[in-house]
C-alpha cells in the first residue's frame, strides 16, 4: 500500500484504492478457503447455487433496516443459503428432481425472488440492482468507521472479521474436514458429525458470500469461490497446501484484477474473474505432474524412447532371421530420426556387410525382446489368448518392463526358454 | 391487462417471448432427462462475452447479430468446459462452476468498460444481463419465434434417437446409435434455446427456462412426448406472464417475473400432481403405514386369541403396534379401531373390556399368517427368486412389511 501511495500507481486517492484492493484482497481469501474444501467435497455448484440464493436474504435484510456488512445482513444471507439447500434436498426427498435440476429450480426462483425485490424496493434503500450483478468496489472505501482514530472502510472490517472467523475455524476442525472430505463414508462409520461438519460449511459459504457480495455481487461469487481453489488443486497435491495456495492465487488475484479494472475502466469484480481464469489456465499448463505442458512432454518423451527401442529391436530380429534390415530401409520420420540417434550414440554401427548392433546396442535390444517375449510367454500360460493374439499387447507392454518384472515373469512362466511362438527368450543381461 | 388495447408490437413480442418459451421446455425436458440440467448454465453465463464482443467488432446492436455472437461464445464456453473435463484433473462440477464465473467475468468487465472505451452508442447491452423485453421490434420477436420453430422441429425429427439416449446410453451405443454426436446435437440446440432466450430472461437466469418447466412437467406424467409438450406449455405460460407484468410493471426486468412465473407453476405441480406429487405421496405413504399396522394388530389379536382364555384388551393391541419401529401410540388406536370398523374384533359378551377375534378376524389373520410364512419360506430359500417375485407380483404391502414385527 505504501508503494502505491509513494510511486502514484494509481495516481491520486492512493489510499482509497488501497482500501479497496484490500477489500478485495480478504473477501476473495475468504472464498477461496471455502472453496478449497468446497472442490475436494464436489460441490462446487453448490458454491454457485448459495451464491445467487442469498440475494433474497440480503434484500430482506437491508429492507428490514440492516446495512451492508452488518449483523442482520449476514444473518438474512445465511437463511437464505440454508433454505437454498433444505428446499434442494427436500424436493429431491418429496420426490422430485435429481440434486442438481432442483437446485437449478432453487437458486434461479431464490434470485429472480431477490431481483424482484431490490428492483421493487422504496428509492433510498441502500441496494442497487446493478450492483447485485457484479458488485461495486469504488464506493465500498467511503463508508468508513474509525477504528484506533483511522478511518477503516466498514466492508474491509466485515471483510477481514468473516476471513479470520473462517481461518480460526478450518484450524480447529482442520482434521476433520481432511478426513470427511476424502472419504465421508468412513467418516460417518467412525461416529464423527459428518452432518454438522457440511452444515457448518454452507454456513461458511453463505458467509464468505456474504462478506463479498458488495464487492463482487451475487454472481461472479463463483469465481472467487471455485476458480483459485481449481487452480491450486492442479498444482498440490495435499489439502492445506491447496488452501493456502488457494488463498494466496485468491489475493493475487484480487490485487492484480483490481489493478487492471483501474488501468481498462471497468467493473473490479468481472476483472478479478478473469484474472482468476487466467491464473487458472496458467496453473492447468504448468502444474508439474499432470499439467498441459507437463503431459505432451511426457507423451513425446514416451513415444521417442518406443521409437528408438522399437528400431532396436527390429535389427535385433533382423539378425536373428539371418536379414538386414538396417536403417536404410526406414521410411517415416520418426524412425529415420531414431535411427540417426542410434547411429549418433554408437547403438548402430557400419560394418563391412551393413548395419550391426554394438555390444551395448544388442544387450539393450536383447533386454527389450526379452521383455517382449517373456511377456507372450506369460499371458500364453496364463490368459489363455490364442497365439495371434498375443504379439499386440507384448508390443505395447515391452516398454515397460524392468529386471524386477522380467525375473517375476521368468519365475511364474517356469523359466523356459523360448516364447510360445519358438523362438528363443535372450538370457537377462 | 390495465391497458384496453394491447398495442401491436407488445402483441408480437409476446408471442414470439411466448414461443421460446416453448421450444426451451421442449429442449430442456431431453436435457434434464439426459441429466444435463446445468449445462444450460454454463452455455447462458458465457453468452454475454459473445453481446459485447459482437457489439464491438461489428458495431451493430440488432438483436440477430447480438444473438449471433452470444451462440458462438456459448458454444466457446462448452467447449471450454470439454477441455477442461478433458484435460485436467478438475472435476466435472468444477469445470461448470469455472466456466459460469470466468465468462460472466470477462463479459461484466467488456460490458462495463464499452461505455468507457468510447462507444457512445452502447446502451442496452445491460439489458442482456436480465432481460428486457420492453425494447424488443416486432422484427427480432420474428427472428426469435423462427429460431424456436427450428428448434422445435429438430426436436421433433430427433426425438425418438435422443430419448434413447437419454435413457440407456450404454444400449444406444451398443446399438451403433452415435452417442456423443446425439449428446454434442442436444448440447448446441440447448446453447441455441439459452441464447433465443436471452433478450427476454437475461444470461444470469436463462438457464431457468430450460430446467424449471421439465421439472415441473416431469410431475403430471411418464410419458416422455406428453412431458415435452407440457414442458412447453409451461414454459409459454411462464413468458406470457412474464412479458405481461414486465409490460405493466417498467421498471421490472422481464427474466426474473419469467422465472417466478414458471417456479409458481412449478411448486403447484410439486404439491399436486396426482401419483408423484408431494400430497399424494403422503396419502400413499400414509396408506401404505396403516396397512402396515393394521397387520401388526391383527399379529397381536391372533397371539392373544391362542393363548389363555383367547380374550385380549385393546391396550394389548395398542403395545404390540406402539413397540413396532414404524409404530407409535396413536398408530396402535387407530389400527384397533380399522380392526374393530372392519368387524374383525368385536367385544366378548358381560366382559368389561374383554375383545376376541370374529369369525372373519380370524379367517384375515390366519390368511395373513399363512402368506407371510409363505414368503419368509421363499426368501430363506432363496433370496434373490424372492426378490424378482416381489417386484414382478407384489403381494398387498401390509402383508410383506408387517412380516419383521411379527415374525420370530
Amino acid at each position: 500500500m505504501i508503494l502505491l501511495a509513494d510511486g502514484g500507481l494509481l495516481g491520486g486517492h492512493a489510499d482509497i484504492h488501497a482500501w479497496a484492493m484490500a477489500t478485495a484482497a480478504v473477501v476473495s481469501a475468504s472464498c477461496a478457503l471455502v472453496g478449497t474444501l468446497l472442490v475436494v467435497r464436489r460441490m462446487s455448484l453448490l458454491g454457485d447455487a448459495i451464491g445467487h440464493a442469498v440475494l433474497p436474504g440480503i434484500a430482506v435484510a437491508v429492507l428490514a433496516g440492516g446495512r451492508a456488512g452488518g449483523p442482520l445482513v449476514f444473518v438474512g444471507a445465511v437463511m437464505a443459503a440454508l433454505v437454498t439447500v433444505w428446499l434442494t434436498r427436500g424436493l429431491r426427498a418429496g420426490g422430485g428432481p435429481e440434486e442438481d435440476a432442483g437446485a437449478g429450480v432453487v437458486f434461479t426462483t431464490l434470485f429472480a425472488l431477490g431481483v424482484v425485490i431490490v428492483s421493487a424496493a422504496p428509492p433510498g434503500t441502500h441496494i442497487d440492482p446493478s450492483c447485485v450483478l457484479h458488485g461495486d468496489l469504488t464506493f465500498l472505501p467511503f463508508d468508513t468507521v474509525p477504528v484506533a482514530g483511522l478511518p477503516v472502510p466498514r466492508a474491509f472490517i466485515a471483510g477481514a472479521i468473516t476471513f479470520s472467523g473462517l481461518l480460526a475455524a478450518a484450524v480447529a476442525t482442520w482434521k476433520l474436514q481432511v478426513f470427511v472430505a476424502f472419504d465421508e463414508a468412513a467418516a460417518r462409520a467412525a461416529g464423527l458429525p459428518v452432518a454438522a461438519v457440511t452444515f457448518g460449511l454452507l454456513v461458511a459459504t453463505a458467509l464468505a458470500t456474504v462478506a463479498s457480495f458488495d464487492a463482487v455481487g451475487a454472481v461472479l461469487v463463483v469465481a472467487m469461490l471455485v476458480v483459485p481453489a481449481a487452480a491450486a488443486e492442479l498444482l498440490t497435491r495435499r489439502l492445506h497446501t491447496m488452501a493456502a495456495v488457494a488463498v494466496a492465487l485468491a489475493v493475487v488475484g484480487a490485487c492484480v484484477g483490481y489493478l487492471a479494472a483501474w488501468r481498462f475502466s471497468t467493473s473490479a469484480a468481472g476483472m478479478i474473474a478473469v484474472v482468476l481464469g487466467l491464473e487458472y489456465g496458467v496453473a492447468a499448463v504448468l502444474a508439474p505432474g499432470d499439467g498441459g505442458l507437463a503431459r505432451v512432454w511426457g507423451r513425446l518423451a514416451l513415444a521417442w524412447r518406443v521409437a528408438r527401442e522399437d528400431r532396436l529391436a527390429a535389427v535385433w530380429r533382423a539378425e536373428e532371421s539371418g536379414g538386414e534390415r538396417g536403417p536404410a530401409t526406414w521410411r517415416s520420420l520418426l524412425e529415420r530420426c531414431a535411427g540417426w540417434w542410434l547411429r549418433a550414440d554408437g547403438s548402430l554401427v557400419h560394418t563391412a556387410d551393413g548395419w550391426r548392433l554394438s555390444p551395448r546396442g544388442r544387450r539393450d535390444a536383447e533386454m527389450i525382446v526379452r521383455s517382449h517375449r517373456l511377456w507372450e510367454a506369460w499371458l500364453g500360460r496364463h490368459a489363455e489368448l490364442p497365439l495371434d493374439h498375443l504379439h499386440p499387447p507384448a508390443e505395447w507392454v515391452e516398454h515397460h518392463l524392468g529386471a524386477a518384472m522380467r525375473q517375476r515373469l521368468e519365475a511364474e512362466t517356469g523359466g523356459r526358454e523360448n516364447d510360445p511362438h519358438g523362438r528363443e527368450i535372450p538370457p537377462e543381461a | 391487462m390495465t391497458a384496453p388495447v394491447i398495442a401491436y408490437n407488445t402483441f408480437v413480442v409476446a408471442v414470439g417471448v411466448a414461443a421460446v418459451g416453448f421450444a426451451a421446455g421442449v429442449v430442456g425436458s431431453l436435457c434434464v432427462l439426459r441429466k444435463r440440467a446445468l449445462v444450460g448454465d454454463a452455455a447462458a453465463h458465457a453468452t454475454l462475452v459473445g453481446v459485447a464482443c459482437g457489439f464491438l467488432v461489428t458495431g451493430r446492436r440488432d438483436l440477430a447479430t447480438l444473438l449471433a455472437a452470444a451462440l458462438v461464445s456459448a458454444v466457446a464456453g462448452l467447449g471450454a468446459m470439454v477441455l477442461l473435463r478433458r484435460f485436467t484433473r478438475t472435476r466435472d462440477d468444477a469445470a461448470i462452476a469455472i466456466v459460469i464465473g470466468v465468462s460472466f467475468g470477462l463479459g461484466i468487465t467488456l460490458v462495463s468498460g464499452i461505455p468507457a472505451w468510447g462507444y457512445a452508442d452502447s446502451a442496452g447491452l445491460e439489458q442482456f444481463l436480465l432481460g428486457h423485453t420492453a425494447a424488443l421490434t416486432a422484427a427480432d420477436a420474428t427472428l426469435l419465434a423462427s429460431v424456436a420453430c427450428v428448434a422445435a422441429i429438430v426436436v421433433a425429427i430427433g426425438l425418438k434417437e435422443a430419448t434413447l439416449v437419454a435413457f440407456d446410453a450404454a444400449f444406444a451405443a451398443a446399438s451403433g446409435w452415435p452417442v456423443a454426436v446425439i449428446d454434442y446435437l442436444l448440447v448446441a440446440l440447448v446453447a441455441v434455446m439459452v441464447v433465443a432466450g436471452l433478450p427476454a430472461v437475461g444470461a444470469v437466469l436463462v438457464t431457468a427456462l430450460v430446467v424449471i418447466p421439465p421439472v415441473a412437467a416431469r410431475f403430471w406424467t411418464d410419458r416422455v412426448g406428453t412431458m415435452l409438450l407440457l414442458a412447453g406449455v409451461i414454459g409459454l405460460v411462464a413468458a406470457l406472464v412474464g412479458v405481461a407484468v414486465s409490460a405493466m410493471r417498467p421498471g421490472l426486468a422481464t427474466g426474473p417475473l419469467v422465472v417466478l412465473a414458471a417456479a409458481a407453476i412449478f411448486g403447484v405441480s410439486f404439491l399436486i400432481a396426482p401419483e408423484r406429487g408431494w400430497i399424494a405421496r403422503r396419502i400413499r405413504a400414509r396408506t401404505l403405514a396403516d396397512a402396515w399396522s393394521r397387520g401388526l394388530a391383527l399379529d397381536a389379536c391372533l397371539r392373544a386369541a391362542g393363548a389363555g382364555d383367547g380374550t385380549f384388551t385393546p391396550v394389548d393391541v395398542e403395545a404390540a403396534v406402539a413397540g413396532d419401529r414404524q409404530g407409535g401410540r396413536r398408530a396402535g388406536a387407530e389400527a384397533f379401531a380399522a380392526l374393530v370398523r372392519t368387524a374383525a374384533v368385536a367385544p366378548v359378551a358381560g366382559g368389561r373390556d374383554a375383545w376376541r377375534l370374529t369369525a372373519a378376524g380370524r379367517a384375515l389373520a390366519e390368511e395373513r399368517r399363512r402368506r407371510l410364512d409363505a414368503w419368509a419360506r421363499v426368501i430363506e430359500h432363496d433370496p434373490d427368486d424372492a426378490r424378482e417375485a416381489l417386484t414382478i407380483d407384489l403381494p398387498a404391502p401390509g402383508a410383506v412389511l408387517g412380516r419383521t414385527g411379527a415374525g420370530s
